[in-house]
């Protein structure tokens, strides 16, 4: 478990402030921010190399504010190894181990095994990530701290290692916090997702309700989500029965109501508890249909425009639709993309679902 | 018109080379000339003394052990004073780096002067330590003293970036694999900045041999080699000095080929 309450620190001239979050014993908790956010210096506050002006960190159970790193139980794994250089790979897996069999297993786990014969100074960045993270698992920590651990290796290597220490993690129960400004990283692995920016969390919870849900328009952006509108809302005057999703008709029964939200030429319908007045609604890319023709059925929100401009990346495409001036972006697999034979200035419609919106 | 400031500023270039190397040769010759004239005069008769002159070998022995215990009492002192320096801010630490450069801005004399008011007959701490029966203006100990006083200052300054040389985050990892300080600090950083350490006390072991100011002033006799070289001028002539400073020049070259062979090669320690 880690459980930090109104941490301040200072390391140089950054700060870190007022921080608060917990990740329960066993999960794995993502911090996601951009460069210069404070991730690094917040592991480290964890880890005990900086000391905190105030506030309280708990390992374990226990509060460990006044402790040194030595006695925390915990490893660290820094985005650039920090290999001892002065060591082999073996030793510096063994380093901390009470027990070098164990270590020897950990590193045949995390693929480090077949770098024992190499001198430290010869392995690339990706190699050197394996073998520090053999040798933080190799102490058996009850809690590790990852700073982007991944970054280095090559996206095979990668998304089998991620899967390595997730089940590592699965079956040793530690309790992981790992650092990163990749947000599918975030959304890969986390259990808890914990954003910083600027040295402040800006909210933390569970991924999905982090990156449905997000606070403010800004930490909507900050997590890429490309429709960020302005606008007004009140209650929209039908009923329950209008409701387009099956979801609607139990989030009514909560007291949430329906809302139409106007922004420019866009008038959106969604459901929610949002009082009447200024707001900001935003609506992920991956929510967001496109068809060639008008849809009868299915979502709630239809909106003609012309498509401004394509841009595919690998198996994704995103599209820009033009809507009366404002512009909408879907995103959908470069293969649906073709097949909708879509091209700049094509008329399409551009379809979401009432629950598809957010309101913040 | 560009066309033509091409040509001319690589002229302007090649003519600042050729100045340039002109100036360093200069000054390369300025240096070693002495030296060189030094021993291509007193070399042979210098080596041909270290097995005749009883004075000046026992002399030379005096020196090289002198300097040693010298680096040695430096580098136990100065290594925990160099690391505090390069690791933990604290308040007042520019004023402390200052003070520690002090002995190395005053003139050596005046350094054997003061150090003589701490230690000699008619101090506190003199008259105390001669009571128990040690020594220490006019003896060995004070030739130590004087040196340590002298070239300390560059042992800490280059030990301190010794240190600096090697990452933070090492002795960081070491310590959340389970190392209490002490033992991160002796596992990690002391290897990682071993070779500078040594090199350091190198330094200053070469700097201990070379004093002459405030030896001179502590302790006349028994003479270091520096001082016998004085002595000899001072008494005999240039004649019967040059062989002691030819050979004092010639054995210069130990510590400065140790030196080469121990600079920390590239990434040392910052290799991550």
């Amino acid at each position: 478990m880690i459980g930090v309450a109104g941490l301040n620190a200072q390391a140089g001239t950054f700060r870190l402030r007022d921080i608060t979050f917990a990740v329960p014993a066993g999960q794995y908790g993502v911090v996601i921010g951009p460069a210069g956010s404070g991730k690094t210096t917040l592991l480290e506050t964890l880890a005990g190399i900086i000391a905190p002006q105030s506030g309280t960190v708990m390992l374990d159970g226990c509060d460990v504010t006044n402790e040194p790193p030595e006695r925390r139980r915990l490893g660290i794994v820094y985005q650039h190894g920090y290999l001892f250089p002065h060591l082999t790979v073996a030793d510096n897996v063994a380093y901390g181990a009470a027990d070098a069999k164990y270590a020897e297993q950990i590193a045949e786990r995390v693929g480090a095994l077949a770098l024992y014969g190499r001198p430290v100074r010869t392995l690339s960045g990706g190699e050197r990530q394996l073998v520090a993270l053999a040798r933080a698992f190799a102490v058996r920590p009850s809690v590790l701290l990852l700073d982007e651990p991944f970054s280095a290796l090559d996206p095979r290597l990668r998304s089998r290692t991620r899967r390595t220490v997730r089940a590592l993690h699965r079956e040793l129960g530690v309790t992981v916090l790992q650092v990163t400004h990749d947000f599918t990283e975030a959304g890969l692995l986390g259990d808890v997702a914990i954003l910083l920016d600027a040295g402040r969390v800006l909210q933390f919870g569970s991924p999905d309700g982090v990156f449905r849900r997000p606070a403010t328009p800004y930490i909507a952006e900050f997590l890429g989500a490309e429709n960020v509108f302005a606008g007004t809302v009140r209650a929209f005057a039908q009923t329950a029965a209008d409701a387009d999703v099956s979801g609607d008709s139990e989030q009514l029964a909560r007291g949430h109501r329906s809302l139409e939200f106007r922004s420019g030429p866009l008038t959106i319908y969604t459901v929610g508890d949002a009082a009447d007045g200024s707001t900001h609604a935003v609506i992920r890319a991956e929510e967001i249909t496109l068809s060639r023709e008008l849809n009868p059925t299915s979502a709630r929100n239809q909106f003609a425009g012309t498509i401004d401009e394509i841009a595919t990346l690998g198996a994704f495409t995103r599209v820009t639709v033009d809507v009366g001036g404002v512009s909408l972006v879907a995103a959908l697999t470069t293969r649906s993309v073709q097949e909708l034979a879509l091209a700049p200035g094509s008329r399409v419609y551009a379809s979401f679902k009432a629950m598809a919106v957010h309101l913040c | 018109m560009e066309g033509h400031a091409a040509p001319r500023s690589m002229a302007a270039h090649r003519t600042a080379s050729v100045v340039a190397a002109l100036l360093g040769s200069l000054f390369l010759l300025f240096l070693v000339a002495p030296i060189g004239r030094l021993v291509v005069g007193g070399g042979k008769s210098g080596v041909g003394e270290l097995f005749t002159d009883t004075e000046l070998r026992s002399s030379l022995w005096l020196t090289a052990v002198t300097a040693t215990f010298a680096a040695a009492v430096g580098a136990l002192g100065g290594t925990p004073l160099a690391y505090v320096l390069a690791r933990r801010p604290f308040r007042g630490k520019a004023v402390a780096a200052a003070i520690l450069d002090l002995p190395l801005l005053i003139p050596h004399p005046v350094a054997g002067i003061a150090l003589l008011l701490i230690l000699g007959r008619e101090s506190v701490v003199g008259r105390t330590l001669l009571q128990a029966g040690i020594r220490v203006a006019g003896s060995p100990i004070g030739i130590v003293c004087a040196m340590v006083f002298v070239s300390a200052p560059l042992y800490i300054s280059a030990a301190r970036e010794a240190f600096a040389r090697v990452d933070p985050r090492y002795e960081s990892v070491a310590r959340t694999l389970g190392d209490p300080a002490w033992r991160a600090f002796r596992r990690v950083t002391l290897p990682l900045s071993a070779r500078g350490l040594i090199a350091a006390a190198v330094v200053m072991w070469a700097r201990a041999v070379s004093e002459f100011g405030a030896i001179v002033i502590l302790t006349y006799n028994p003479k270091v080699v520096s001082v016998l070289s004085y002595d000899r001028f001072t008494g005999f002539g240039l004649t019967e000095a040059l062989p002691v400073a030819a050979v004092l020049s010639i054995l210069a070259l130990i510590p400065l080929v140790a030196l080469r062979a121990l600079r920390p090669d590239r990434g040392a320690g910052t290799d991550v």
